[in-house]
């Protein structure tokens, strides 16, 4: 079988894994596509965690793990669970909304797929070939042998207790096509790298479509979708920049930054609505169990999603209503801590962390700062757009749903300290750790501040065309969210029902 | 006007960064990277063709007695499938990478020896066969 063929046979099946889920949980929305083949590669993560645990046959526990999840989201949709509808009444307003994520959607499809042309030069990466895509073939082997591979100190390689997520789906990949290579690994990973960044450029895209339908429901104006259109294509051709080239040679950290970006978009930034909560969960979900840094970002994403859930909640009903999100978070923690804890139990190799003496911490920080700091200049200019619009804009930014812009920075300086934490206290010499790694370990930072300098042009989009907009605004309704999360739009300070909007008419 | 400034200075510099991104991008496609792409790949076909020689199915193998480099270059190239022994003196073949200059039937001067346990008992020290790759290495590092 021909890698291209085996290629598209194994995320078809990682899809079709994916698929009953994402759909029960998303609905019927452009950023379920992508999604179908992320659900997949977490369900083969479980399926690595479950056969690392208990044994048995990696390809039967993904199978009866896609099978499970496939049977409790068909008894949730039958139990009257259905994903919210986020699309505005009236004719206008639903054929410009449709034009828009279609057009949307294709756009961000096609830049995507012009990302992956590195993918023509069959490049595997150092820790591609040692780690991520050679540990798939552990997974396949018998339970004892596993654990061997596993705890085996003459074999060397610390890295061995990462996060199982790119391994198992390449796992899946050689379990279901019989061809074992490392190009076939690589192709998958890339895919699914591609996905990931998909889903967080649809973010961009609702932003700017669902900013237009609550600013002037009746008739959105063009122009602050068009913006979130013409950003989204734009964030896909940076984060492949910024991503390469490790996008198209197997490692995972693209795969955790994007979803990572992915999460922070829909669950920080998005307007409220089907199908934010859900997305933010899976991608939350492949961020954390996709990498170490992954699950540090990831577990304060859940945090900061969930915190920012329960703040915008009515203050009377706050401890009932605020079970949901809490209980979603609680469970989205469990299932990322599930590997690390795993990993401790059974002593695997590279769980044990040591750190360097504090008296060294002074240089540490300073060699970390100076060789993050070319590749963090994205900041220079997201941070005096970001002052400008809060300044100037936060009002339209409020109107037009999407959440505070503190949040994402919020969940960036996550990234910054988990990264830079993990580097001062570290006990590897941090010159040569720096140099090879610096260009990887950023990506999400410098990702996060890209999105968050897109969500501004959204904003200021917006702002530019909402004076004409005030005038015969009606409110749009706040749909409840799928995955439970709760409307997280700060009600108005004025004494307007969240979602109103301006010069809205009783 | 002020939304318009910050959406035009936002896009634009949006703009800018993605036509760099393009052209790094493009990079990946270059003949020097594809070149140094295809030979890290044979090289590592190579060692695998020439373990595979060595290995006979189901028996247990140790990876470079003890030799750092040697164990990450045979992980690299066989550590998804070899049935690795615990403890590794256990093993019925030990593999160890010896390199010298480049020569017939080795992988850029490099093949994979076999230390083999006969079901008799006896030690036999034999080299792998099976595919070769001309050319002095080690290939070219791929970015860490």
């Amino acid at each position: 079988m021909s890698t291209p063929l085996a290629a598209a046979c194994a995320l078809a099946v990682l899809a079709a894994a994916g698929l009953v889920p994402v759909a029960a949980a998303v609905g019927r929305h452009w950023v379920a596509v992508p999604l179908a083949p992320l659900g997949g590669a977490v369900v083969a993560a479980g399926a690595a965690t479950a056969t690392v645990a208990l044994g048995g046959p990696f390809l039967a526990w993904f199978a009866g793990l896609a099978v499970v999840a496939a049977a409790c989201a068909l008894w949730w949709r039958r139990s009257g669970h259905r994903p919210g509808r986020t699309r505005p009444d009236g004719r206008t307003a639903a054929a410009r909304w449709r034009v828009t994520g279609a057009v949307g959607a294709v756009a961000v499809a096609a830049a995507c797929a012009l990302s992956l042309r590195g993918l023509s030069t069959p490049t595997v990466g150092f820790d591609a070939r040692a780690l991520w895509i050679m540990r798939a073939g552990w997974f396949l082997h018998d339970h004892h042998q596993l654990l061997v591979d596993l705890r085996l100190r003459q074999l060397v390689l610390t890295q061995s207790a990462y996060p199982p997520l790119v391994s198992a789906a390449t796992a899946v990949a050689w379990g279901v096509t019989g061809v074992h290579t490392a190009r076939l690994g690589v192709v998958v990973v890339a895919v699914l790298n591609a996905c990931a960044l998909a889903a967080a450029a649809l973010a961009v895209v609702e932003c700017g479509r669902r900013g237009a339908a609550r600013l002037r429901p009746g008739r959105p104006p063009w122009v602050p979708a068009v913006a979130g259109l013409l950003a989204a294509v734009l964030v896909v051709l940076v984060a492949a920049g910024v991503t390469t080239p490790f996008l198209t040679n197997g490692y995972a950290d693209p795969l955790w930054s994007l979803a990572a970006v992915g999460a922070l978009s829909w669950g920080l930034q998005v307007p409220t609505g089907s199908p934010t909560g859900a997305a933010t969960a899976l991608l939350v979900l492949v961020a954390g169990l996709s990498k170490d840094e992954g699950v540090v970002i990831a577990a304060a994403l859940v945090v900061l999603v969930a915190v920012r859930s329960v703040a915008a909640l009515p203050t009377g009903d706050r401890r009932r209503r605020a079970r949901l999100p809490l209980g979603v978070a609680a469970g989205e923690l469990a299932v990322i801590g599930a590997w690390p804890v795993l990993m401790r139990i059974v002593g695997a190799r590279g769980v044990a962390s040591s750190f360097s003496s504090p008296s060294g911490f002074a240089s540490r920080a300073r060699a970390t700062v100076d060789g993050m700091a070319p590749y963090l200049h994205v900041l220079v200019l997201a941070v005096p757009l970001a002052v400008v619009g809060g300044l100037l804009l936060a009002g339209t930014r409020r109107r037009a749903g999407l959440g505070h812009d503190g949040w994402a920075w919020a969940a960036l300086a996550a990234g910054l300290v988990a990264v830079g934490g993990a580097l001062v206290t570290g006990t590897g010499a941090i010159g040569p750790w720096i140099l090879s790694t610096v260009h990887r370990v950023t990506e999400f930072p410098v990702l996060a501040a890209w999105w968050i300098v897109a969500a501004w042009g959204v904003v200021g989009a917006a702002a530019a065309v909402e004076r004409t907009g005030r005038r015969g605004a009606v409110p749009v309704p706040v749909p409840p969210d799928a995955a439970g999360h709760a409307p997280t739009v700060p009600p108005p300070t004025d004494g307007r029902a969240p979602g109103d909007v301006v010069g809205a008419r009783p | 006007m002020v939304g318009a400034v910050l959406a035009a200075v936002a896009l634009a510099a949006l703009g800018v960064q993605a036509a760099r991104g393009t052209a790094v991008v493009s990079g990946q496609s270059a003949p020097s990277v594809e070149r140094q792409a295809r030979l890290d790949d044979a090289f590592y076909a190579c060692l695998d063709t020439q373990a595979r020689s060595l290995v006979a199915p189901g028996r247990t193998v140790a990876l470079g007695a003890g030799d750092l480099a040697d164990v990450v270059t045979l992980l690299k190239a066989v550590g998804s499938w070899v049935t690795v022994a615990d403890p590794p003196a256990s093993a019925d073949v030990t593999l160890t990478l010896r390199s010298g200059p480049a020569a017939p039937g080795t992988c850029l001067g490099t093949v994979v020896v076999g230390r083999v346990k006969e079901p008799s008992g006896r030690v036999t020290v034999r080299v792998g066969t099976g595919a070769a790759v001309p050319g002095q290495g080690p290939p070219p590092a791929p970015p860490l």
